[in-house]
């Protein structure tokens, strides 16, 4: 630095010039009238082991980003697609074989069904996706099914929907998890004594992906999701080839293939298995509603870029979904026992050829993929619980956005939730699954029945074409939900049925809380507030008379001169040895020693300060009592444990006392020049 | 005086006051420093009445001031730039600006005027640019903003 505060000499004779200091500007940065906007480095840990963990965190998380970067952490549709619809297309792996597994109890005569299952599905995905696009762009802000039935239905079918959602995305976390561990597992067998362990780790490093930020995890996620679409699609394109061309082979069943029912099925038993089988496919439509939650998250135009984004991952969860059907049927691929090749797996076989590289890399995208489908819930769950906590459903940390701009207590809320459903469950599979992909039908029934009322009240140009899309779609997925439900009622889904209307009452025991505070600490607009006119006392509660003891007393003379120290002691000779020094050493301040034979410290000194309002006139409006509490500063964590304890008991028994002021003076061992200065000096 | 005729250019400084330009005159020096990676100093001179002592508080006029050059130092960080700011107080803005400059060794200065009439509609310089044109011991650039739609 050129200079300092004296004046620097130009060329020219009487040239002067003064660097004026700038000491903000390591920290903050003016950017208007009475503004400042914070840096970075305002934020910075000063300590030690704060400055340890927050190099934990740059290592784990990455660089702060600031509200402005903001723009920058949006997503192109490309990456969007992968973060939003993983969990969609990857039931692509899986949905055709929930349906035949279904549809081989009846038979021959049964499983020629299920193409017209996967079309009906499909159909319905179809419905679903075009409701979800019209959601994208009436609600741009996102939220889904519900914000949709919020503002359409009532208050209570929103919470409904939402609690319906929130504990879906916890089951897809841990569902998809230990599928994952699973497909895993049945590779290698070892590894099944660590199952819960590998869940555990592998929930915990998708948990710092998208700590790290939403484009980042998108980077992360994409190249699966585009490997797994692209060889999916290369399958089901050279299947159909084989398909026209007649050389589609027949695929011979697995030894350990389900066993195929030989009765003929007919009748209310027929339709009993087609809806059960409807019902299984149906799980393909889990995670569809994740892309309207997250509307925001999208480059601008973010409506319309959502919109398409629903359309693209519709399109490519549809062709996937009917291919790979198609291509079971055709090659007469039969589900298998716990523990044999997958639908699917057996379709890439026959298609690119058991062992092949390219039947190899598709089954590792797939596994891939699966593992992956957990962070759709990873970026749904923490927006609309930020949309809850915004609207005063949830506690507010969760509208909160960590160093990375993620709402980081949203992903750990949910890693936490779904990891001790996986310690609880055991890692199992089939225990989990019946929780799984109930919610998601009841907000799509509400999200739809939602669409209609908007497309009623808002009579836009093409309203009732629109209405009848979603009441349609309303009908159906309503009759999916009770067919779920009915299905799974047993295996476990009652608890859905239950956790529901409890996470429903949880959040609106929340919202009347905040609405409760919210009313205490409002101020009329037409209030004008003055400059009180009350009077003040100090009261010091002391153990002995000390260097943080006289801090205190200053700071308290410095609010009023109405200031007396209060020593609460049960050793009446350690009492009166401090009242001596106190009378030589503080001249001019009021000592009150209150004897406690029964040892109680905190009791006594509260029995005080009530008897001391008791004196107040009680003509006059009762005066601010501010309890300044001398505090010694530990220079180390582990010194708090031995000071301080009985001031945080005072402080705690004080908070709350009405006309009540509680002060902490914290004094510094750094700080001793006042009281070395020996008498004399100051004159001197 | 510094040859800037071939010499790569290490140092700019760039004076801002508050106007319209400042923003212009700030992305204009990152452009050019951005190749050779050169320092850039962002200089803004309050002007102190003769009736006041230069070296007295400058509480009072930290805020304006120092806002001035918080969001030149905003713009340069939204460029991908870094700058060291300064704040000088003088009696003759044209001359603090030639002397830091000099103080600086910088190889270039780059000054903003905005595009402003007289009433009768003769263009006003004012007295720094012409001080610093006729002073400075670098290459100086004036960065003028484009003339108003109805000033043409």
């Amino acid at each position: 630095m050129i200079g300092g505060r004296r004046p620097l000499h130009g060329r020219k004779l009487g040239d002067r010039r003064v660097r004026v200091e700038r000491p903000h500007s390591a920290y903050f940065r003016y950017t208007g009238p009475g503004q400042l906007t914070a840096k970075a480095t305002a934020s910075a840990p000063t300590t030690p082991l704060g400055r340890a963990w927050a190099s934990v965190r740059h290592v784990l998380f990455g660089r702060q980003l600031s509200n402005e970067e903001e723009a920058y952490e949006r997503l192109p549709k490309k990456l969007a697609l992968p973060i939003f619809s993983s969990d969609a297309i990857s039931s692509s792996a899986y949905a055709t074989e929930e349906i035949l597994r279904v549809l081989v109890i009846g038979g021959a005569s049964a499983i020629i069904f299920s193409i017209p299952v996967a079309i009906a599905i499909a159909a319905m995905l179809a419905i679903v996706s075009t409701s979800y696009r019209q959601v994208c762009r009436a609600y741009p802000s996102g939220g889904g099914a519900y914000v949709v039935a919020r503002e359409n239905i009532s208050q209570i079918a929103g919470l409904i929907a939402a609690a319906a959602l929130l504990i879906d995305y916890v089951m897809t976390v841990a569902v998809s998890t230990a599928s994952a561990v699973a497909q895993v597992y049945s590779v290698i067998p070892q590894v099944y004594d660590y199952r819960i362990e590998i869940a555990i780790a592998s929930i915990a490093l998708i948990t710092i992906g998208n700590l790290r930020g939403l484009r980042e995890a998108g980077l992360v996620f994409a190249s699966p999701t585009y490997m797994f679409v692209g060889l999916a699609l290369l399958m089901i394109g050279l299947g159909f080839a084989r398909i026209i061309t007649g050389t589609a082979p027949d695929v011979p069943p697995p030894s350990d293939a389900v066993a195929m029912g030989t009765a003929p099925v007919t009748g209310i038993l027929l339709v009993f298995l087609l809806l059960r089988s409807f019902a299984g496919g149906s799980v393909a439509l889990t995670g569809v509603e994740a892309i309207a939650n997250g509307v925001p998250a999208f480059k601008p135009p973010e409506a319309k870029n959502a919109a398409n984004t629903m359309t693209m991952m519709a399109i490519l969860l549809g062709v996937l979904f009917i291919g790979i059907t198609v291509i079971a049927d055709t090659f007469n691929v039969l589900p298998t026992t716990e523990g044999g090749p997958t639908v699917v797996a057996q379709v890439s076989a026959a298609v690119f050829g058991d062992g092949s590289i390219l039947f190899i890399l598709f089954q590792a995208a797939t596994a891939l993929i699966l593992f992956l489908a957990v962070n759709t819930s990873f970026n749904a769950f923490p927006r609309l619980a930020a949309i809850l906590a915004k609207d005063g459903f949830m506690p507010r940390q969760f509208s909160f956005r960590g160093d990375r701009l993620a709402f980081s207590w949203g992903i750990v809320s949910l890693a936490a939730v779904a990891g001790v459903l996986l310690v609880i469950f055991g890692g199992d599979v089939h225990a989990l699954i019946p929780l799984y992909s109930v919610g998601v039908f009841v907000c799509f029934t509400l999200s739809q029945i939602g669409m209609v009322r908007h497309w009623n009240s808002s009579r836009d140009s093409g309203w009732w074409w629109r209405a009848i899309v979603n009441g349609g779609g309303a009908v159906l997925t309503f009759v999916v939900f009770l067919v779920v439900v009915s299905m799974k009622f047993l295996d476990g889904a009652w608890l859905v049925v239950v956790l529901v209307p409890t996470l429903v009452a949880m959040m609106l025991f929340i919202n009347r809380q905040y609405a409760a505070s919210a009313r205490q600490l409002a101020l009329r607009p037409d209030q004008v507030m003055t400059a009180p006119d009350r009077e003040e006392r100090v009261v010091i509660p002391i153990s002995t008379l000390n260097r943080a003891v006289v801090q205190a007393v200053n700071v308290g003379r410095s609010i009023t001169d109405d200031v007396r120290a209060v020593l609460v002691s049960d050793e009446p000779e350690m009492a009166e040895e401090v009242r001596e020094a106190w009378q030589r050493q503080m001249p001019g301040v009021t000592l009150v020693v209150v004897e406690s034979p029964y040892r109680a410290l905190t009791g006594p000194l509260l029995a005080y300060l009530d008897v001391l309002d008791q004196a107040w006139p009680p003509d006059t409006e009762a005066p601010i009592t501010f309890v300044v509490i001398p505090e010694y500063v530990a220079r180390h964590w582990w010194e708090r444990i031995l000071y301080n304890q009985s001031t945080n008991r005072l402080r705690t028994a004080l908070i709350g006392r009405p006309n009540t002021v509680v002060t902490q003076v914290p004094y510094r061992r750094e700080e001793p020049a006042l009281f070395d200065r020996t008498p004399g000096s100051e004159e001197a | 005086m510094n040859d800037t005729r071939h010499a790569p250019i290490r140092r700019i400084v760039v004076s801002v006051n508050g106007a319209s330009t400042d923003p212009l005159v700030v992305e204009y020096a990152a452009t050019i420093a951005k190749p050779t990676k050169a320092a850039i100093v962002v200089l803004h001179v309050v002007e102190i009445d003769w009736t006041l002592p230069l070296d007295g508080s400058a509480a009072g006029l930290s805020e304006e001031a120092q806002r001035i050059l918080d969001i030149a130092e905003a713009s340069a960080e939204r460029v991908g730039i870094r700058l060291e700011p300064v704040l000088l107080k003088a009696r003759n803005v044209g001359a603090a600006i030639v002397d830091e400059a000099a103080a600086q060794e910088a190889e270039l200065l780059v000054l903003g005027l905005p595009y402003r009439t007289r009433f009768g509609g003769d263009f006003v310089m004012g007295t720094t640019v012409p001080y610093v044109f006729k002073n400075a011991p670098c290459t100086v650039i004036l960065v003028r903003e484009p003339m108003p739609e109805d000033g043409a």
